[in-house]
């Protein structure tokens, strides 16, 4: 009896689905995408815009676990399922691009104002798939008290710190119990009260640094892997050495995607590298006196951006999905919840360009950085015009593989300094060839 | 127990037995609170941790007791964790799925233990099988043929498969409880004119209670905890379970950590609650068991 | 019809033939449909090169060749998985039944007591982890933080590939609540007439246990014992929420291995290839099991076969 209860209840519990269907003349159509809660109210109020906009197409979220969002995607695909468009994680565009999911957005902007920048276009084989839905770099972040207590000066706006002076102002910023700085006589590098710099070695920021000393992951056209050049490697060395051989960061062997809080937010750290959305994401709920400064260069000024991307996906409503994406990417229509909060960065070049366009979301009061506008103008604007550079996966395909997986895992044991980062890279180097030529 | 009083009076040196007895008993009350409290600890610290935002949680040294006593944390998380539909939607998929389990679990037990048929060594092999199989390794084909039927954002892909004897551990255990109740109360019963079925409901049922109340037990857990499932099947978040809930407090940037372990000591009350009523009959069972005999 | 001669074992009552097979279609349509037609299909998809989307290439067993021969995560995560099994296993089925046992006795607030140790089981798993990472963490976590407050040096628990694995292993011997609960079934089954009998001889307590207890108890350690080993066999959970296999391949288990080769990297034909040895390492470990029970299990119920 019981069970037959509890039958009806789910059959019950169906009806609804059968009786969503398009009861209301419109086009449904899906977009998907992963977040938490504040993210899914801010999607949801966008997506309420534009419903009552127009009477043509109705928008339905569709929201996805972030561990498991390109998975899913894919099992929707195998399915025939998928939705009609929503986010794509960075390292899975080119895969599903190639592997013809994805509808042709070549020239979405065409003859448009505002133009996305180039250095935020995916490129498959050097034509264009997609397009990032904003814009997003490394920076370095510091906590201005510290520095105060340690007599030291603000890092520069402009002016990066060599790699060298940045260990060194470390140093001067790490302390342990009694006082001591790292080299000198009886530092104890176990009871460290304070550390002087985190350098997020979350895998894909990594790259940077490579960039950073002249070396670089993958060639321009994605077809090599040039990651065992000794500046690459030197590069992951040396920021591995920071905790290890240093001792001016905390040691990090599984790294997360939580820069910010295991440097700078732990309040024991006094600079950390991290992206710009942190602005948004982080700080403002962190009691933090901060400052924000370029990184710290080996050899070159180089930073690198990055973004995830809104897509379309082929399906039955291709074009409706099409309108939305590209209403949706305007930075017009996500303006007050996630420009203005500082989640997101600008893609247009005419927010970068113009005094005009940039003094719309710099100099805007709801603006976080806004209260130092000659410092933003520097870290965010001119940094990314002048020294950003796109990473890896806007050229170079199955960085699922090569990031996520290979180097994710080798990589640990550097960073627990078991090995050094030449053993392993030389290790991994055949693979990472093979992973960039997999289909 | 009254062995011992017997003895008591009729020989003497069992005086310090007894005393030894009494030693030991301490002893065992001792260890078992210190297990307790040892294992109760990551309990706590998770309580802990639910009392307290997200900067304290970050600091160092950690914290014992949480510095403010944030109990206005759980409003806060339930603002955004929709408690009761959550626990709601895992209800609809649990309830039948354990009973579907319960009872194809018993029906199958009961017959690879007592009853005699062709193939039977066979079908057994196969069902025991069954059980070494990753699951990972059918999720694809299975969420693929689900998926042509229509279904895959229901919940009948996460009920249906557990009405087919629950799992071959559960069918398992059954059949090792049935067989430990003695051949003689059958043979008893058919004289009595008794058929298969009958002597299923009155005489093994009854016997074997308590290994049924752990076979939903089982799976009630199994269910509760069955993220990969749930995943695959479930994207719509009005239709997520409480597990599922849990996830949207990772954010893309970030983790709320403190939120997290609020919802997380929600989570853990339905559970709790469950495991004490099941407990109840649970006791009862195992006495009914040990007075047969 | 009770008695049977060995000329009648042959002939099967249909009545009873009947009754079984009504008692077991729903669990034969689950293992054909659940379990066994899927499982071809997988052993089928280990011999092609397939990425979800695209085409599937048939490569034979190319798969295999490369999982043994070219795979430099592969013995890793072997041998991973087996270190894991075995302390776990061993592990829970020592610390269940030593917790059983004292509970068995009569002690105050049983209840109580019960619902303590069984709680971990209950909670959600992935709250569980996050909850011990808190407690492991080599910089902010409680043990170092206790380690060091006695001057010891902090421990790489789960940042160091060789102490990540029994550390996981520790917090599976924390969860085996399921396995407490089962014995306690078991031991209330144990007849007191037995005990009372060996009293009475002058058996003392260790004696009763090894001689009486245990020999009654084996068919639930038997059962305790497979589903122990199968279930921490296939062990991906600490690894999906924590350590993403790492440090290196410190906790890189062979589901992970499979999840992420087929879910992660889209190499559904490769995942499917590292199912399958899976399932034979399972097959292999439970066949053992099984080919050695008749020696040491004691069935009371049972039919003489």
């Amino acid at each position: 009896m019981k069970k037959l209860l509890a039958i009806v209840l789910c059959l019950a519990l169906m009806l609804p689905v059968i009786a969503l269907a398009e009861g209301d003349g419109r086009v449904h159509i899906t977009y998907s995408f992963w977040g938490d809660q504040t993210e899914f109210e801010s999607v949801q109020k966008v997506l309420d815009e534009y419903n009552q906009m127009q009477d043509k197409v109705f928008v339905e979220p569709m929201q996805i676990p972030n561990e498991q969002y390109t998975e899913t995607l894919v099992n929707y695909a195998i399915a025939d399922q998928l939705p009609d468009c929503g986010m794509v994680n960075e390292n899975s565009v080119l895969f599903f691009a190639r592997n013809g999911v994805m509808a042709d957005v070549s020239d979405m902007y065409a003859g448009e104002e505002l133009q996305p920048m180039d250095c935020i276009t995916f490129k498959d084989d050097g034509t264009p798939v997609g397009y990032s839905s904003c814009n997003e770099i490394l920076i370095m972040y510091y906590n201005k008290d510290m520095f105060d207590a340690a007599g030291e000066p603000y890092p520069s706006a402009d002016k990066p710190y060599t790699w060298d002076e940045f260990v060194e102002v470390a140093k001067r910023l790490t302390f342990d119990e009694a006082g001591k700085h790292p080299g000198e006589d009886g530092f104890n590098p176990e009871k460290i009260v304070q550390y002087g710099a985190f350098v997020n070695n979350w895998t894909w920021q990594m790259e940077v640094w490579a960039l950073s000393n002249g070396g670089a992951w993958f060639s321009d056209d994605g077809k090599q892997c040039l990651i065992n050049s000794p500046e690459a490697i030197e590069s992951i060395q040396k920021v591995a050495d920071l905790a290890l051989v240093e001792h001016v960061a905390p040691l990090n062997v599984i790294p997360e995607d939580n820069g910010v809080g295991v440097g700078i937010g732990s309040k024991t750290v006094a600079m950390t590298t991290d992206g710009t959305w942190r602005l948004g994401t982080d700080f403002p709920n962190l009691d933090i006196n901060y400052g924000i400064a370029p990184l710290p260069m080996m050899k070159e000024n180089v930073t690198l951006c990055t973004s995830g991307l809104t897509g379309v996906f082929k399906g039955k409503h291709q074009q409706e999905a099409y309108d939305f994406v590209k209403w949706y990417t305007r930075e017009e229509s996500n303006w007050e919840s996630l420009v203005l909060t500082g989640i997101w960065l600008p893609k247009s070049e005419y927010f970068y360009k113009t005094e005009e366009g940039i003094s719309k979301w710099l100099g805007n009061e709801k603006y976080p950085y806004n209260k130092d506008m000659e410092t933003g103008k520097k870290v965010l604007v001119e940094y990314t015009m002048n020294n950003a550079k796109p990473a890896c996966w806007y050229y170079t395909p199955n960085t699922q593989i090569t990031t996520n997986e290979i180097l994710f895992t080798a990589l640990q044991s550097v960073w627990s300094g078991e090995r050094t980062a030449e053993d392993v890279i030389n290790e991994i180097y055949p693979d990472l060839c093979e992973a960039i030529l997999i289909d | 127990m009254s062995v011992y009083t017997a003895e008591q009076k009729h020989k003497g040196p069992i005086l310090s037995k007894s005393r030894r007895e009494k030693t030991v008993s301490i002893l065992c009350l001792i260890l078992l609170i210190v297990l307790a409290l040892i294992v109760m600890f990551p309990i706590y610290w998770i309580f802990r941790s639910s009392l307290m935002s997200n900067g304290e949680l970050y600091a160092y040294p950690p914290a014992f007791t949480p510095p403010a006593w944030r109990f206005e944390n759980y409003p806060e998380t339930l603002k955004s964790f929709e408690y009761l539909k959550f626990l709601g939607n895992t209800m609809t998929i649990l309830i039948p799925a354990v009973l579907g389990a319960v009872v194809t679990a018993t029906m199958g037990g009961y017959a690879f233990a007592r009853l005699r048929f062709r193939g039977k060594k066979f079908l057994f092999t196969l069902c025991v099988g069954s059980m070494l199989l990753p699951s990972m390794v059918t999720l694809i084909p299975i969420f693929f043929a689900w998926s042509k039927l229509g279904l895959v954002n229901t919940y009948w892909p996460l009920i249906l498969p557990h009405f087919c004897g629950g799992g071959a551990f559960n069918i398992f255990l059954i059949r090792q409880f049935v067989k430990t109740v003695p051949r003689e109360l059958d043979e008893a019963a058919t004289i009595d004119g008794c058929g298969y079925f009958r002597i299923l409901i009155f005489i093994i049922v009854p016997a074997i209670k308590s290994a049924m109340i752990v076979v939903g037990l089982l799976k009630f857990i199994e269910l509760w905890n069955d993220l990969l499932q749930q995943v695959t099947y479930i994207t719509r978040r009005d239709r997520y379970t409480l597990a599922l809930g849990l996830n949207i407090f990772r954010g893309s940037f970030n983790d709320d950590w403190s939120s997290i372990m609020c919802a997380t000591c929600l989570s853990f009350i339905p559970g709790i609650v469950f495991y004490l009523i099941g407990q109840k009959y649970f006791v009862e069972g195992i006495v009914m068991t040990g007075m047969k005999n | 019809m009770t008695v049977l001669t060995k000329k009648h074992m042959i002939r099967y009552n249909r009545g009873e033939t009947r009754a079984a097979w009504i008692c077991l279609l729903p669990s034969v349509i689950g293992l054909v449909c659940i379990t066994y037609i899927p499982m071809i299909a997988s052993f089928t998809l280990s011999l092609f090169n397939w990425n979800g989307l695209g085409e599937m290439k048939y490569i034979g067993l190319d798969n295999y060749i490369r999982l043994f021969t070219r795979d430099t995560k592969f013995y890793g995560s072997l041998l991973t998985t087996l270190e894991y099994a075995c302390l776990s296993v061993i592990g829970s089925i020592i610390y269940s039944m030593i917790i059983a046992m004292l509970l068995n006795r009569k002690v105050p607030a049983r209840g109580f007591f019960r619902a303590v140790f069984y709680l971990p089981y209950v909670l959600p798993v992935l709250a569980v982890y996050l909850g011990w990472k808190w407690l492991f963490d080599y910089n902010h976590g409680l043990f170092n933080y206790l380690i060091k407050l006695n001057g010891g040096t902090s421990v790489k628990f789960l940042d160091s590939s060789t102490m990540v694995t029994p550390s996981l292993a520790l917090i599976a011997v924390w969860l085996s609540g399921n396995l407490i609960v089962i014995f306690l079934a078991g031991l209330q089954n144990v007849p007191r007439t037995y005990h009372e009998a060996a009293e009475i001889d002058g058996a003392n307590a260790w004696h009763r246990f090894w001689k009486i207890t245990i020999p009654c108890m084996t068919p639930i350690i038997f059962y305790n014992l497979l589903m122990s080993l199968v279930t921490n066999l296939q062990v991906i959970t600490p690894a999906l929420s924590l350590t993403q296999g790492g440090p290196g391949t410190g906790s890189y288990f062979m589901c992970y291995m499979l999840y992420t080769q087929a879910f992660k990297s889209h190499k559904y034909g490769y995942g499917s290839a590292i199912a399958v040895i899976l399932f034979l390492i399972i097959a292999v470990f439970t066949g053992i099991l099984f080919a050695t029970s008749k020696g040491w299990i004691f069935y009371e119920g049972d039919e003489k076969e």
